[in-house]
């Protein structure tokens, strides 16, 4: 186990085996490369990816399929070769989450996911060509559609830290 | 960097698999076809600086994660 410092949740102790790494960069964060994944409501799809090199970064981030079920896209070879994907069961994605108060609007980012080898937890946001998958996606979840049976896009086998609500 | 003057319908070759064809010319756009191989990738050059744009925006968050689940859901 190791400490990190965050500025949402105090500090935290994580599994090092949690640690996911940013082989490639999350595009504007290449100085921050390991990240942890916290969740903070264990009835919400909506986590934390902090970052463990400066408390103050954190994204919210979802399994793509909970905002959009029918989600499948092309990765592409070299991305998967790149974080050394053998097996189509290592992938997993995640999709980054913009929150806006006022007016309140949440987006999610399902044109560049974070693709990560579920294997190794190495990482990297990727660009899809697929044109029906937009940069600002409109979340709108009603509870009663939200099941945990939702095909989780490989975050299934990601772990997850808990921290207080 | 390596400039090439070309006309209408004509080609350039990266490599033995990528393709680009100049398609038409008109004011100020031109229209580009490119052949590559499914494993490139090819995209905009703008999209990278619009994704990391998105991304500043979004790290720039200042919310209870599960206030905003619950707006969202309408409770």
């Amino acid at each position: 186990m190791t400490k990190i410092k965050t500025t949402r949740f105090g500090e935290i102790e994580v599994s090092e085996s949690d640690i996911i790494v940013m082989k490639g960069c999350i595009l504007g964060f290449d100085y921050l490369k390991r990240y942890i994944l916290l969740i903070q409501n264990e009835n919400t799809p909506l986590w934390w990816l902090q970052a463990v090199d400066d408390p103050a970064i954190a994204f919210v981030v979802v399994n793509p399929r909970t905002v959009k079920p029918d989600y499948n896209p092309t990765v592409f070879d070299e991305d998967l070769e790149f974080l050394g994907i053998e097996s189509s069961d290592d992938i997993a994605l995640l999709s980054i989450v913009t929150v806006r108060l006022q007016p309140f609007r949440v987006t999610a980012n399902i044109k560049a996911p974070i693709l990560i080898n579920a294997a190794n937890r190495l990482g990297k946001q990727i660009v899809l060509e697929d044109p029906g998958y937009p940069i600002q996606y409109e979340v709108l979840i009603k509870k009663e559609d939200f099941s945990a049976d939702l095909s989780p896009c490989g975050t299934d086998r990601l772990s997850l830290t808990a921290v207080p609500r | 960097m390596l400039i090439l003057t070309r006309k209408l319908g004509e080609t350039i070759a990266i490599g033995d698999d990528i393709k680009i064809t100049i398609l038409d010319l008109g004011g100020k756009q031109l229209r580009i076809g490119i052949e590559a191989p499914r494993n490139v990738a090819v995209h905009r050059g703008e999209i990278y600086r619009i994704i990391q744009e998105q991304n500043v925006q979004a790290a720039a968050n200042d919310i209870q994660l599960p206030d905003v689940w619950e707006r969202l859901t309408g409770k």
